[in-house]
């Protein structure tokens, strides 16, 4: 299946529209030939242009700067916007443009399209047909065709059309993925056309999807501008104590579960994002055992791993990513010292601390608890989370006290309550007990990492299906 | 003899592991009379752009790299002090690379950008050799370098960024590759391979 970027020309500015308005566009700021020097360099072989100007007001103000990509790039390049003559498509193909697309012209002028057909050939004439809702739109979008899908299709295959771009319009630069239906009916329905599909195309899964169901091209166009490839994370936590890691249900019964190296080896192998280890030990002359797991495990492994546990000061602090972790996780010691927070970004990064809020629902709302959340503190949630934000955390752990370990799902509500209010990410902790509570949690876009510990541990949810399951929903994951 | 350097801004533990597990030979230093010597040099970098200038300067480590002929490697923030300028603390950076170095913003997205991306291709860089097209490797970043000439691997978070830059001798990426899994140790192999 073949891959091209778009750029959408007003005024020869490379811009962005929002479900086709005018009034919701962006002016990007490269230049429409540094945009296709770059996609030319990227591997690219075809350049979807679409002339904004012309598709609204019939006449095109683009030509120039087309003129200058193909003289200046070897793209081949595809031009729609406003066609509505023969002589408008002569002009373009005389230009050096090797495909051009025809939307209102195929509704509006079945006699023209194929003329067009029989003088340039079925492959250099593409249809395009935006559909909305189950109806084909026309004229820049803003008028419904007065033809149904299932006969235009028809008319345009008894004109020679062989080409036809489909675009679902309700999907086009937004969240959802595509309507990955809408096209397996259409390839079912109509085997001998060259579907082109575009709208909602997010992940490298979505486009699998649609190879898989048989389209032949993909149009990739807000992604490129505005989209974001970052996937949520998997991350297994992991208790150690004494240098063991260890199971059990809320600190009791604790059994020992194994060495922490070779659990850091299985759960990378396994495809974990990132690990969390929580030093549970209560001595504080542990430290010397402490670090050298820490060490040992920063020996052999290659995904980020952060670690907390009693760490309550610079040095600590120094020591514990001295000896290879690359994050650390402050809890009870932030909420004696806050200005904790400050040092530490400020000495090492603010991507180096992570800041474990602890949360229990009480009748004075959500607060902020400490000691394995036995303990409440003075603290509301949303003004802890603002304040170490505002003190340079980089990360926050936010875990639910209230939903940890009765894997009834992630806390969705108070997830939906802080949202707004945190620009850093979140690590969403406690609850986790299905793939469809990790599904919950990312498709709400509540947190850019969700955390579990005994689902993983007990071999409940294996990583890998977990990971399978969330792309499948077009949730960006890393496979 | 292949050199880390190390200015104690934060931690390159990691990347010494990393080396370690590579089976590569190498020093660490903050000395720039050992660093004129290097045959490849690899500058990990932590911490805000403004203070690893100030002590690249005060250490005389910044001329050397501005001199060097040898490949190397920046990552993360030793990426970013490549290019002319950062938006980070207003800083003048080394000038290697033409551009400026600007703060991803907040669209929707969060800041720091945390976690794995991926790396799409823009050109045939030596550092690719073995790795597919669209690799993900793992970002901790909240500013980014711009496209242009240099780019070698794009990445979208909000916008298309830089995430990975060459010129002539100078490589630079915005990940870590010491903690990118098998891609990225592979990437730290090709480059060591050079």
């Amino acid at each position: 299946m073949k891959l091209l970027p778009a750029i959408d020309l007003m005024d020869g500015q490379c811009v962005r529209l929002k479900q086709g308005d005018y009034a919701q566009r962006t002016t990007y700021t490269w230049s429409p030939l540094q945009m296709a020097n770059l996609f030319e360099k990227m591997g690219y072989e075809w350049l979807h242009i679409i002339d904004l100007d012309g598709a609204r007001e019939g006449e095109s103000r683009n030509k120039e700067t087309i003129k200058n990509i193909l003289a200046s790039t070897g793209l081949k390049v595809q031009v729609g916007g406003g066609i509505r003559s023969l002589a408008q498509i002569e002009g373009w193909f005389k230009l050096g443009v090797s495909r051009m697309l025809v939307g209102t012209l195929a509704v509006e002028q079945p006699e023209v399209l194929g003329e067009a057909v029989k003088k340039f050939g079925s492959e250099a004439i593409v249809v395009t047909m935006d559909v909305k809702d189950g109806v084909i739109r026309t004229r820049g979008w803003k008028e419904a065709a007065p033809i149904n899908i299932k006969d235009f299709i028809s008319r345009l295959i008894s004109s020679g059309v062989r080409s036809i771009f489909c675009t679902d319009i309700s999907r086009d630069g937004m969240k959802d993925g595509p309507n990955v239906e809408l096209y397996e009916k259409l390839v079912r329905d109509y085997p001998e056309i060259y579907w082109i599909a575009a709208g909602g195309i997010r992940t490298p899964y979505d486009r699998k999807k649609l190879a898989n169901v048989g389209v032949k091209e993909v149009i990739i166009g807000s992604l490129f501008y505005e989209g974001s490839l970052l996937t949520k994370r998997i991350i297994p936590c992991l208790d150690v104590k004494e240098g063991r890691t260890v199971k059990g249900i809320k600190f009791l019964d604790l059994k020992d579960a194994g060495d922490p190296v070779e659990l850091a080896k299985t759960y990378a192998e396994q495809g974990a994002d990132e690990l969390v280890f929580l030093d549970i030990t209560a001595a504080k002359e542990s430290r010397p055992t402490m670090l050298d797991w820490v060490r040992k495990v920063a020996e052999v492994t290659s995904i980020p791993f952060t670690v907390g546990g009693g760490i309550s000061s610079v040095d600590d602090i120094r020591s514990i990513l001295e000896c290879g972790a690359d994050k650390v996780s402050l809890n009870s010691a932030i909420i004696k010292n806050p200005e904790l927070i400050n040092e530490a970004s400020k000495q090492f990064g603010a991507q180096c601390i992570v800041a474990a809020v602890d949360l229990r629902k009480t009748p004075k709302g959500w607060k902020v608890f400490i000691k394995g959340g036995s303990e409440e503190t003075d603290w509301g949630a949303l003004d802890w989370i603002q304040e170490v934000e505002r003190r340079g955390a980089g990360e926050i752990l936010l875990t639910s006290m209230d939903n940890d370990g009765t894997k009834q799902g992630f806390d969705l509500e108070l997830l939906r309550a802080v949202k707004a209010h945190i620009s850093i990410p979140v690590i969403a902790s406690g609850g986790a007990g299905s793939m469809q509570d990790f599904s919950d949690l990312f498709q709400e876009n509540l947190a850019e990492a969700g955390l579990a510990a005994s689902i993983f541990h007990y071999g409940e949810i294996p990583i890998p299906q977990l990971k399978q399951y969330l792309a499948s929903q077009s949730i960006m994951m890393r496979l | 003899m292949i050199t880390l350097v190390d200015y104690n801004a934060g931690n390159v533990t990691s990347l010494v592991y990393a080396l370690k597990r590579l089976g590569a030979e190498f020093q660490v230093t903050a000395d720039p009379q050992v660093l004129k010597k290097a045959s490849k040099i690899i500058f990990p970098g932590q911490g805000a752009a403004g203070a690893g200038m100030s002590v690249l300067k005060e250490r005389g480590l910044a001329e050397v790299l501005q001199k060097t002929c040898v490949p190397f490697l920046g990552i993360c923030l030793g990426m970013q002090l490549l290019f002319d300028t950062s938006d980070e603390d207003k800083t003048e950076a080394l000038g290697l690379v033409p551009g400026r170095v600007s703060r991803f913003e907040n669209k929707g997205f969060k800041v720091p950008h945390m976690g794995w991306n991926l790396v799409k291709y823009a050109g045939k860089s030596p550092l690719f050799e073995g790795i597919p097209d669209e690799s993900f490797f793992y970002f901790a970043n909240s500013y980014k370098a711009p496209l242009g000439e240099s780019t070698q691997g794009v990445t979208f978070y909000g916008e298309p960024f830089s995430s990975v830059i060459q010129k002539n001798n100078l490589f630079g990426v915005q990940f870590h590759p010491e903690k990118s899994g098998e891609m990225g140790l592979r990437l730290l192999s090709n480059f060591l391979a050079l």
